[in-house]
């Protein structure tokens, strides 16, 4: 039983890191993979998200409502930045992240005049659930099953949809999707304004668990990173692999060392890696399996 | 005469492509030699194999003497190989002079230097666009600073990528000439060349390359009356 | 290098160096541009005539700032690779001159011995990122993600060092408040040493500072070296096929870069005599970023002057609240990356030269 209880803690410490890594990084693997932008302002559209959802909730709005609502105006936001700032950057990757750190500043500050150094939050929801001796947060394990989810939903849209198809056609060959009649520019904004969406879709699902500052984003933009870097630029075969695998490093080092130490545990991880895998790990899986 | 470069079963395959089947190849000092065959026979992938862009999955490359199968691509560089590409990989926000001093820098200084570059601006027909930046230059005239460039490193070996693509025939004659005047310093010289007649112009002997092997090697007229060679081209064979 | 150069009688090494401040890879060049920075130094060198020792200590608040401005130009600018992390260096080396100089004490000179020991050790950790960076292959945006995660990680470090296990010698870290206390640069004299407090004296020794490194970079720059470092930031792949070493050549750079950053991490811990963990946060780290993009990162000239230009807009903006300024500096990084990209002093300084070069005719 005690064995049980202890495989039971750290299969939770793993799934807790590895649903934090996907959940955080997917909007920014998303327009990374698909555009080829590193959007520096990923943490503000996960603050826009987290700051909606928890403006929603303490209107009276049932929390998934508003978890989702703040992933919609994060998305329509990202859908006005691409069309007035992104859209000019496409042949220019590099200054487009620092673009969007311009935006970043602009966000962080911005919200911090406007609505002050802090907002009241909202509680974390459902509790928790004992196994042995210890307690074990219930919304957490939502957020588990959450990560799964959203990895399956991403699969769905851009393989077995017209959007999915249409997208991966207009990133790999624009001038042929151009050819044939696809409004490229429309779908770039659509694929940024679904990065934005999941950034915001993340903000939302850790509110709950987060006190409401305009510089939270910066909480999740190393692991979201971290994770883009070692995964390279496909999400399916890249962030995710990329995320179990950091996962189960940082849960380790965490279990052990504290808190800490699982994060320069991870960026040292990263380190070596793009020292061993200069592709990251996608670029290594299409290489061994080409 | 001395081989400069000999090559021995050299294999690469990406995946089921084979890109080099086992390759024997050698090259006399001071021979000027083109390498030919249909798109896709491997020729790119054989010079990158010589840089050291790829590593090999089998086979060895010596050059001068020395064994430089394990050597990366600057290694080899400063052994004495140089390269033009076929699209010219040169500095284009920088001037014709920084171009030139980039690539001649390493082993001249001071006056040697000065005096070298503007030889090198006559020998490419490019005195009075020194200050120019090379981007603006014609895609001809871009060749010929490159080819400059490659000099440069005072190679034994020039390797040269379809130097004459997207050339006018006057232009294409002027390179074989320029060719010439290289080989004549003592610099070897292996083309990868579509343009028969440049072919003709530059080559001794030419070496045909076929699904990542060597398929025949001979003087031009042993390889235009070739059979086997036409038969390729015409893509009728499936040696 | 102009035509009369090279007919000079056998030059010496000095002379070479001399002809070196001016090349293709540094604007102005001349009796007008020479005369007008000979003009810009006097007038600096005559400010604290003018100014009360309030103003000139502030002044010399922004002269520290442009080594790391000049350093991230070399790095972005020059070599093309894009850091987001210089406060890394910019930080450590802060640490690092307030653990040694507590633990050193101020006599005998010893704080300008932690200055260059902090420069040192800000350097070396740029060339051991640099190292697994450029050998590991990595290039364009991954550069800045893992240079501004290696800062971010830094200030998390830094700021859970708050308990009293986390000490150097005679040194409390103090997590997010940060160190203190440490004593400012001391020069050792006859009769007593001189405390270099921010005031006339220290903004002296910075304006000479300022001078002699930006000359140096200028020589540099223009140097062999300088000419491989725009040549690889045009074209990588023919850098190395001229038989050069491009990841040595990244990696010495970024070393450089990350020295300037922290030859301005320790003089400000010297400065102010305080060094926090927010120094290499999020905000800290756009701020370099700004100063380089808005003057112009491919000329270092343009990178000096923009960085005083933009530091003393924001110093005055922040009378309205930092956060203003923030916004201000956020929208300002905007609006040249989209209407200027190559940077406001440079397009300013290209103007003049056209207006100067017309007049002349």
């Amino acid at each position: 039983m005690a064995l049980f209880q202890s495989i039971f803690a750290m299969l939770y410490q793993f799934g807790d890191t590895f649903a934090f890594l996907v959940i955080s990084c997917a909007g920014l693997a998303v327009i990374f993979g698909m555009m080829g932008v590193i959007n520096l302002a990923h943490g503000e559209f996960i603050m826009c998200g987290a700051y909606v959802t928890a403006s929603a909730a303490r209107a009276g709005m049932p929390l998934p409502m508003a978890i989702l609502s703040g992933a919609l105006v994060a998305g329509i936001v990202g859908m006005i930045v691409e069309r007035l700032v992104i859209r000019h950057f496409y042949h220019r990757p590099l200054d487009s992240i620092i673009a969007t750190w311009g935006i970043s500043l602009i966000a962080t500050q911005g919200v911090l005049i406007v609505l002050g150094s802090t907002m009241q939050g909202v509680g974390t929801p459902l509790g928790s659930v004992e196994v042995g001796i210890r307690s074990y947060s219930l919304y957490r394990l939502v957020l588990m099953a959450c990560a799964l989810g959203l990895l399956g939903g991403l699969y769905i849209l851009f393989y077995h949809s017209r959007f999915g198809v249409i997208a991966r056609a207009t990133i790999q060959k624009p001038q042929m999707a151009l050819a044939l009649g696809v409004d490229t520019g429309r779908v770039y904004g659509l694929t940024f304004g679904l990065g934005a969406a999941l950034a915001g879709l993340a903000g939302g699902l850790y509110a709950p668990t987060m006190t409401m500052v305009p510089t939270m984003g910066a909480t999740f933009i190393v692991e979201s990173f971290v994770t883009v870097v070692v995964g390279g630029a496909d999400i399916f075969v890249g962030a995710a692999p990329a995320a179990a695998i950091l996962a189960l490093i940082k849960a380790g080092l965490t279990a052990w060392y504290g808190q800490l130490f699982g994060q320069i545990g991870l960026l040292i991880t990263v380190i070596l890696v793009i020292r061993i895998l200069p592709g990251g790990l996608s670029g290594w899986i299409k290489g061994t399996t080409r | 005469m001395s081989e400069i470069l000999k090559v021995e079963g050299l294999r690469k395959a990406f995946g089921g492509v084979v890109v080099a089947n086992g390759i024997d190849f050698s090259l006399s000092a001071g021979a000027m030699h083109c390498l030919i065959g249909p798109n896709g026979a491997g020729k790119s992938s054989f010079f990158r194999l010589l840089l050291g862009e790829h590593a090999p999955d089998a086979g060895t490359i010596t050059f001068d003497g020395g064994d430089i199968t394990g050597l990366r691509s600057f290694q080899r560089i400063r052994r004495g190989i140089s390269v033009k590409f076929q699209v010219p990989g040169i500095f284009k926000a920088l001037s014709v002079r920084q171009n030139l001093e980039v690539a001649f820098q390493d082993h001249l200084h001071g006056h040697s230097l000065d005096a070298t570059i503007r030889e090198m601006l006559e020998f490419t027909d490019l005195q009075g666009e020194e200050m120019t930046p090379a981007g603006i230059l014609s895609h001809g005239q871009q060749q010929w600073l490159e080819i400059a460039m490659a000099v440069g490193v005072e190679p034994k070996l020039l390797l040269l990528d379809e130097p004459t693509a997207g050339m006018s025939p006057d232009e294409t004659h002027k390179t074989g000439e320029m060719l010439h005047e290289l080989n004549a310093r003592g610099i070897t010289i292996l083309a990868v060349e579509h343009d028969m007649a440049f072919v003709e112009q530059i080559a001794e002997r030419v070496t045909v390359l076929h699904f990542g092997s060597i398929f025949t090697e001979g003087t031009i007229a042993e390889i235009i009356d070739h059979p086997g060679v036409q038969e390729i081209y015409l893509g009728t064979s499936d040696v | 290098m102009t035509p009369t150069s090279s007919t000079l009688a056998p030059r010496s090494r000095a002379r070479v160096l001399l002809a070196r401040l001016e090349g293709p890879q540094t604007m102005g060049r001349g009796p007008a541009f020479w005369g007008t920075a000979f003009l810009a130094v006097a007038a600096a060198a005559a400010y604290p005539l003018m100014a009360d020792a309030w103003t000139v200590g502030n002044a010399a608040y922004f002269l520290i700032w442009t080594f790391m401005a000049m350093g991230l130009g070399v790095v972005w600018g020059y070599a093309g690779a894009l850091s987001f992390g210089q406060t890394a260096f910019f930080g450590f080396a802060g640490y690092a001159y307030g653990v040694l100089t507590l633990n050193l004490g101020a006599a005998y000179g010893l704080t300008f011995v932690a200055l260059a020991l902090s420069v040192a050790f800000g350097g070396l950790f740029a060339l051991v990122i640099g190292y697994f960076m450029f050998y590991g292959r990595i290039q364009g945006v991954f550069i800045g993600i893992v240079t501004l995660s290696v800062t971010l990680v830094l200030e998390t470090f830094m700021a859970q060092t708050a308990g009293p296990q986390w000490r150097i010698g005679e040194a409390r870290l103090n997590g997010f408040n940060g160190m203190s206390g440490m004593p400012p640069l001391t020069l050792p004299w006859f009769g007593g040493d001189i405390l270099l407090y921010p005031g006339p004296s220290l903004y002296y020794l910075l304006l000479g500072l300022v001078v002699v490194c930006y000359l140096g970079l200028r020589i540099m720059l223009n140097s062999r070296f300088g000419n491989v470092l725009v040549a690889i930031r045009e074209n990588p792949h023919r850098v190395g096929m001229l038989g050069y070493d491009v990841r040595l050549y990244q990696m010495l750079a970024f070393g450089i870069g990350g020295a300037f950053a922290a030859l301005s991490g320790a003089l400000y811990t010297a400065w102010g005599q305080y060094i926090t963990p927010s120094s290499m946060g999020l905000t800290s780290a756009a701020l370099p970023i700004v100063w380089v993009a808005v003057g112009g990162r491919r000329d270092i000239t343009a990178t000096l002057i923009g960085t005083l230009v933009v530091l003393a807009g924001f110093q005055s903006l922040t009378i309205y609240g930092s956060q203003y300024a923030l916004v201000v500096m956020g929208t300002l990084l905007l609006l040249t990356v989209l209407a200027a990209p190559e940077g406001l002093v440079v397009g300013a300084m290209k103007l003049l030269g056209r207006v100067f070069q017309r007049s002349k005719r």
